[in-house]
């Protein structure tokens, strides 16, 4: 009894006290059954995450009785906490391509059966775990009551043209879009913007720095500075913010230009172990569906990745499309920035606070 | 200790040591992530900022907070009472919301900048908000009813005879202030002044709506590793400087307040 004790050594006693310690979270990550009635998905919350449940999480109900449930904020501290905890709760992640990338990278994600999809049917094709379901264009909105034609920018160029078009401006907080903005409006073409010249669009952005009024956080923050006069010209991240100024209650109606944009592509995911990964893939499945594509974004006024929805969508939808193929746009290169993304927004950081 | 010690701590510790665990367990168990932080440029301006900003806000708060505290204790105590309710009201508004009507007041077409339009008959814009100025306001309005309770108790405690005796002295008003009042009130000061200036130090909400890109602190720091590099080892490297900060002036405090009693 004595020698047995004394076996019990300082290491497999810290090695035990840790998995009591952990039991919680384990016993709590099994809960889920195989083959439950339900998924979890994170929502942006707002107006968003409202039109989806109306035009995409209600219906998918109805049809398959798989219930969804949605927790707040795609953010990747969130799955990154819970693979390290081993307490999966989030079947679907929705976040911008170079988000999802970059969380590819750290093996955040389940590999997909692409054969599931209509790989024909989308216009822009999914990797091997993340899926395109919508395209946005980020670019230049202004109040066209203040600044009429010819008053404003409206392409990359002329929005760093502090001479022309003096006045206030905002930014994104973030490097991605904005440094590809940079090289845009420095003249690099849109073909040869990859890899990115940093030394070269920090020099562009050192030229505007003195006219930002705000380097902002969210998209609502950056269409309320415009509407409320604080700032002159904004950049918004998705046209279809500012399509909703123009529709009843939207406040100050906006005006976006579509001469020049940065185009991205929102994706989803499913995370490495979770609960509900069938339900999930049929979920996302779903999201791709022609006619369901075209619901959400005649509700939602953004470009449907299923070809077959553009022709479905309402006249007054479509004036607010981006034209996918103008030269003088740019994709945002998801695979570039899940190389890159920590490393230049450290430096992007480091810069606005120089 | 005390059960509430005892709840604290249980409370409190776990979370801190995982932090510090986690400080140290970047891709080795090492100071790395330390040494990194300490060296970059981000971090000793952001902590330079975050200085700077709690120093002069709490500085701010304490001159305005006297005039509050010295206001309320030469009131009758049932209209003390009363008013006392007024100085703790931004108590019952969330941070967030507050950060917000700030903004709708000082905003370049804000309640101020069009008042002064009006009077002036001109287009005025001052700069009130999205830089230092907006964030001071902010702090300020946050640390005001935080430094007035300990002001106003070291006031209260001054033993009115002593005014008696200064004024039968023939001491006029201004040298009873500047004799009695303020070198006896100075144990609140010194206490409130530390506490709210540590807390300052934590603050994130207000320098990222009210702020503008010289205005973020170390937590702002903090959140963006976190979130954004998603480098725990860094962001859980600079919560434990700022909690070393936090501690180097906190503890002298309670040592302080221990002897006294």
């Amino acid at each position: 009894m004595n020698n047995a004790v004394s076996k019990v050594s300082r290491r497999s006693f810290l090695g035990g006290a840790a998995s009591a310690l952990a039991a919680p979270m384990v016993i709590r990550a099994s809960r889920a059954a195989p083959n439950s009635n339900s998924l979890t998905f994170t929502g942006y919350g707002g107006s968003l995450q409202e039109i989806q449940i109306k035009t995409v999480m209600n219906p998918f109900t109805e049809e398959t009785g798989i219930k969804v449930n949605i927790i707040p904020a795609p953010d990747l501290a969130r799955v990154k906490a819970q693979l390290l905890t081993g307490n999966v709760e989030l079947d679907v992640f929705e976040g911008q391509s170079a988000l999802t990338a970059s969380g590819s990278k750290q093996g955040f994600w389940e590999k997909l059966d692409l054969s599931m999809f209509d790989l024909e049917d989308m216009a822009v094709k999914p990797t091997s775990d993340a899926v395109p379901y919508l395209l946005f264009a980020g670019g230049i909105a202004w109040d066209p009551k203040r600044f009429g034609p010819g008053k404003h920018p409206a392409n990359f160029s002329e929005y760093f043209d502090l001479v022309k078009f003096p006045g206030r401006r905002t930014f994104s907080n973030h490097p991605d879009a904005t440094l590809e903005m940079a090289l845009l409006a420095d003249g690099v073409s849109p073909k040869d913007i990859y890899p990115l010249d940093l030394d070269r669009a920090f020099k562009a952005l050192d030229r505007v720095k003195p006219s930002v009024a705000a380097w902002v956080n969210t998209t609502t923050q950056a269409v309320s500075l415009a509407q409320t006069g604080e700032v002159d010209f904004t950049y918004v991240a998705a046209s279809n913010r500012i399509k909703a100024t123009n529709e009843p209650g939207g406040g100050v109606p906006l005006a976006f230009s579509f001469e020049q944009n940065v185009l991205g592509s929102e994706t989803l995911t499913v995370l490495k172990g979770a609960p509900n990964k069938q339900n999930a893939i049929k979920f996302i499945a779903y999201f791709l569906r022609p006619d369901v594509q075209a619901r959400l974004m005649t509700a939602l006024g953004l470009v449907p990745i299923s070809k077959k929805a553009v022709p479905m969508l309402p006249a007054e939808t479509r004036k607010w499309q981006p034209d996918l193929k103008n030269p003088q746009s740019v994709f945002i290169d998801a695979a570039y920035w899940a190389d890159h993304l920590d490393a230049v927004s450290v430096r992007f950081k480091e810069w606005i606070l120089s | 200790m005390s059960p509430a010690v005892l709840i604290a701590v249980a409370i409190v510790l776990p979370p801190l040591l995982r932090i510090i665990y986690t400080s140290v367990h970047g891709p080795a168990l090492s100071l790395t992530s330390y040494a990194e932080v300490v060296k970059s440029n981000l971090f000793r301006e952001t902590l330079r900022t975050t200085f700077i900003i709690a120093g002069s806000a709490s500085v701010l708060s304490l001159l305005l907070g006297f005039i509050v505290a010295l206001h309320l204790a030469r009131q009758p105590a049932q209209r003390r009472t009363a008013l006392m309710v007024l100085v703790l009201l931004p108590f019952w508004t969330s941070i967030l919301v507050k950060c917000f009507a700030f903004t709708i007041i000082l905003g370049r077409d804000g309640i101020i900048n069009s008042l002064l339009s009006w009077i002036f008959d001109t287009r005025i814009q001052l700069p009130l908000v999205l830089n230092r100025i907006g964030t001071l306001v902010g702090m300020t309005n946050y640390l005001i009813p935080l430094i007035v309770l300990p002001v106003l108790a070291s006031l209260l405690a001054i033993d009115s005879t002593i005014y008696r005796a200064a004024s039968i002295m023939g001491a006029k008003p201004a040298r009873i202030f500047w004799t009695v009042t303020v070198p006896m009130s100075l144990p609140g000061v010194f206490a409130g002044l530390l506490s709210i200036f540590v807390m300052s130090l934590g603050t994130f909400i207000i320098p990222a709506l009210l702020g503008g890109r010289r205005d973020q602190m170390l937590s702002n720091l903090v959140d963006f590793y976190n979130r954004q590099v998603l480098d725990w080892a860094k962001a859980s490297s600079i919560s434990i400087v700022l909690f070393g900060i936090a501690a180097a002036f906190i503890i002298p405090l309670i040592l302080w307040r221990r002897r006294k009693a």
